[in-house]
């Protein structure tokens, strides 16, 4: 065998290799793809298009579901309730976490120890345990049937993540810029105000957007925990949509869209932050 | 008693030790509390509820072990038992394949990489709610995504109903959970192939190492401590998941999707609070070891 023709099999080889691997993610990403279109044709398609006559692609496109969806304004009043909850839920767990997060970075102290991993035993406790106890506690506390009662409840998922994620950020914010700051005058307080919490904003928005979807995506605690319609957030308003007698694909479909693609469009411009939690903290998502 | 000289220095060090040592604790003070209160707390009143006979509107007498003798003679139970752990081992081991594929192809140095990975990050940023109502209306007989392909291409003809029979009811809740799940494990493992040192892949070509070799001695090695706190994680997750399957099936049909957190759902919906606690606390063993597993793995990764 000449040496040329040695160079051009390994050639063709490499080739091959290029388009099997390309080929392959081309249809792992239409996989991907295949059910967020759907859920965005559904949601422009008319009745007789979803039900009757099938089709890949609509030949009629029409706002209709949308409209349904949002007449009577119980959705708007879903969507609104969960923004007030996801919103308040991040800013608190933001900001207690980041003390938190930073008390364990810069001390050394008794219980440190114990209390990290106290963290990460209440961030990979389940759900499916916590649900039945703290519906009984929020009833208690008379704040079963109530946002605030919901935000409490969303804590306890919240604090432990964001507390566990910020501690690896501050973990990289130089100790010395720290005492540079002090000596020019800052206490420790306006030292973290002013440089550990700027310098680490990054991650800190990272964190606001994993707490924020968190809060958002949750269905479990408020199907249990909110009885009345007017206290429902959107998962909550969507689940009753497929518990009714008929199911009404459409508005169904035009609801999941609302409450997704703004979250999607998000990911995509931040994921190289999100990216870094994902793997460092272990994100669920 | 004699004074030393470094005694007011020393109490002043200690002044300021203690000074230190009250702003921490009162930094972390509002999460301790906040998670005694809203997790510890509620983790072992959960424990004790389950040994009562608690109904809604009563506080309950300690009933011993009878709501897990009465479970334990339930089919419903030992079918959330099978079920549990099947949708766990088979979307662990299907998400683990399909993730670490994706990412040993991404991570070959093809142009277009960087696109690839964020489309197919795309399940993992859609909330789960919306990503299983989805999959419920594609899987839907009339009008769904999937029967509709199944019969234009021929590869089926007639209607299949994937979550209204038994014998495809548990594939198809298994096949939306790990597509909204592999994500999770393909970006894991990409960032892991990304910190196997260059260096060892150039070392064992050196030694005449092929790919396969390559593989099974450099790569797996520096990416299996991702793996494993990727499957802990996941299988966590997993057992606890109640969206795939409350939204796909309820449990149905005929309990062939019945899992432990639906199972607890329908329990304190029937109102029977001390059932319901004990069939969440029967999980408690299998996941308190694997919850201590992960937490010592991800604190040895943090140090």
């Amino acid at each position: 065998m000449t040496p040329a023709v040695a160079t051009a099999s390994t050639q063709r080889r490499y080739v091959m290799g290029r388009v099997v691997s390309y080929a392959l993610l081309i249809l792992a990403v239409l996989m991907v793809l295949f059910p967020i279109y759907w859920m965005a044709i559904t949601s422009l398609k008319l009745p007789r298009e979803i039900y009757r006559v099938p089709s890949l692609w609509p030949k009629t496109f029409t706002l209709d579901n949308f409209e349904k969806l949002l007449a009577d304004g119980s959705f708007l009043l879903a969507i609104r309730n969960s923004l007030i909850v996801s919103t308040v839920v991040t800013l608190i767990s933001v900001t207690i976490s980041s003390f938190a997060a930073y008390s364990m970075v810069r001390f050394r102290y008794r219980f440190r120890g114990v209390i990290g991993r106290l963290i990460l035993f209440a961030y990979l406790t389940p759900g499916s345990l916590l649900f039945i106890p703290l519906s009984i506690v929020m009833a208690q506390l008379r704040l079963g049937n109530s946002l605030v009662g919901l935000v409490l409840v969303y804590l306890t998922f919240s604090l432990p993540l964001s507390t566990w994620l910020l501690q690896g950020y501050f973990r990289g914010v130089p100790r010395e810029l720290e005492e540079q700051g002090m000596i020019d005058g800052l206490s420790r307080f306006g030292a973290l105000i002013r440089i550990v919490l700027p310098l680490s904003a990054p991650g800190i928005a990272a964190v606001a957007i994993f707490t924020f979807t968190g809060a958002w995506n949750e269905l479990l605690f408020a199907l249990v925990l909110i009885t009345s319609d007017s206290q429902r957030t959107a998962p909550l308003a969507l689940n009753y949509l497929i518990t009714s007698d008929v199911l009404p694909w459409g508005p169904l479909m035009a609801g999941a869209v609302i409450s997704s693609v703004p979250l999607m469009v998000l990911y995509f411009v931040a994921q190289r932050f999100m990216v870094a939690g994902m793997t460092e903290g272990g994100v669920k998502g | 008693m004699a004074v030393s000289p470094a005694r007011p220095i020393s109490s002043r060090r200690l002044r300021a030790g203690w000074r230190t040592r009250l702003f921490a604790y009162l930094l972390v003070a509002p999460v301790v509390l906040l998670i005694v209160g809203l997790v510890a707390y509620p983790f072992l009143f959960a424990i004790w509820v389950s040994f009562t006979d608690m109904v809604v509107g009563s506080v309950g007498q300690f009933v011993g072990f009878k709501n897990f003798q009465y479970l334990a003679g339930t089919a419903t139970f030992w079918s959330a038992i099978w079920n549990t752990v099947t949708i766990v081992l088979v979307s662990d081991v299907l998400k683990l394949g399909l993730g670490l594929g994706l990412a040993l192809l991404v991570h070959q140095h093809l142009p277009g990489r960087g696109l690839f990975r964020s489309f197919l990050m795309l399940p993992w940023a859609m909330p789960a709610f919306v990503a299983f109502l989805t999959w419920r209306v594609l899987y839907q007989p009339i009008g769904g995504g999937f029967n509709l392909i199944l019969t234009q291409t021929g590869i089926h003809n007639g209607i299949i109903d994937f979550l209204g029979q038994r014998s495809t009811a548990m594939a198809s809740v298994i096949a939306a959970s790990v597509w909204r799940g592999f994500p999770f494990w393909f970006v894991s493992i990409l960032a892991a192939l990304q910190s196997v040192p260059r260096e060892l892949h150039e070392a064992a070509i050196v030694d005449g190492a092929n790919t396969w070799q390559r593989f099974w001695n450099v790569t797996l090695p520096g990416i299996m401590p991702v793996i494993i706190v990727t499957t802990l994680l996941s299988s966590i997750w997993t057992a606890n998941g109640f969206e795939h399957v409350w939204l796909l099936t309820a449990g149905g049909p005929s309990d062939a999707t019945m899992v432990f957190p639906v199972l607890a759902y329908y329990g304190m919906q029937t109102q029977r609070i001390g059932e319901a606690a004990a069939v969440s606390v029967y999980m408690l063993p299998v996941l308190g070891i694997l919850v201590i597993f992960a937490t010592s793995l991800m604190m040895r990764r943090e140090e």
